[in-house]
């Protein structure tokens, strides 16, 4: 098992490698990654990505709800505590995002969502399981 | 009187917060609705850093008893609710 953990430090420094299995490690589901490692993908390669619209109007409501100017830089990795959100935002740029997207987020999976990228992949899980 | 009321846990907090936003979203008038969710954010935030367990406990019952007002609040008004929507609900032509 050393040698899948050796190997999934290199995977993150040359992402368009044939062994990506290993390139993510919290992420037990596989879908279809077999074809991920054909895209040179500069940062690491995210198996379940959301989509971009998705991100885009959630880092526009997290914008608006913290009140940051527009030029700050939100992109699906920041952290909601990096950009100066308390738990009591994260709880109201949730609430923001159920009502934009007509979704209901469960209390447990509210609780765990941590950066921008977090909250789109709950919404596209939530779309698509209502349509 | 309850002597030494546990304080209540972040999760706690945080999910009398979240019923008190959807209990707001429940409004049919604009007013209330945007009224409820400023003042429960402005309250919750304002009581955030209580030390004390005592003071926080009471802030948490308080915090629930004004759910309980507004839940009923908002059954109320839906039997009574106007027909014309407010101004600041209708989408920018």
């Amino acid at each position: 098992m050393a040698s899948i953990a050796g190997s999934s430090a290199l995977s993150f420094a040359r992402p368009v490698k044939a062994i990506n299995t290993n390139s993510l490690a919290f992420s037990p589901v596989r879908k279809g990654n077999t074809f991920l490692h054909l895209q040179p993908v500069p940062m690491r390669s995210v198996s379940c990505a959301a989509k971009k619209d998705t991100v885009d109007k959630v880092c526009e409501i997290v914008k608006k709800q913290l009140a940051l100017p527009d030029h700050t830089e939100v992109c699906g990795e920041s952290k909601f505590s990096e950009l100066g959100a308390d738990s009591l935002d994260t709880v109201e740029i949730v609430m923001g995002l159920e009502e934009h997207f007509d979704i209901s987020v469960e209390e447990s999976s509210a609780q765990t969502i941590a950066t921008v990228e977090d909250a789109a992949d709950l919404i596209d899980k939530l779309v698509a399981g209502k349509a | 009187m309850a002597a030494a009321a546990a304080a209540p846990t972040r999760a706690e907090v945080l999910a009398l917060f979240r019923s008190l936003l959807r209990t707001a979203k429940q409004f049919s008038d604009y007013n209330i609705r945007e009224y409820t969710r400023r003042r429960g954010a402005d309250a919750f935030r304002e009581n955030r850093a209580l030390a004390d367990a005592q003071a926080a406990a009471a802030a948490f019952a308080e915090g629930k008893k004004h759910l309980e007002v507004a839940k009923r609040q908002a059954l109320v008004y839906s039997l009574y609710a106007p027909k014309a929507k407010s101004v600041m609900e209708l989408k920018v032509q």
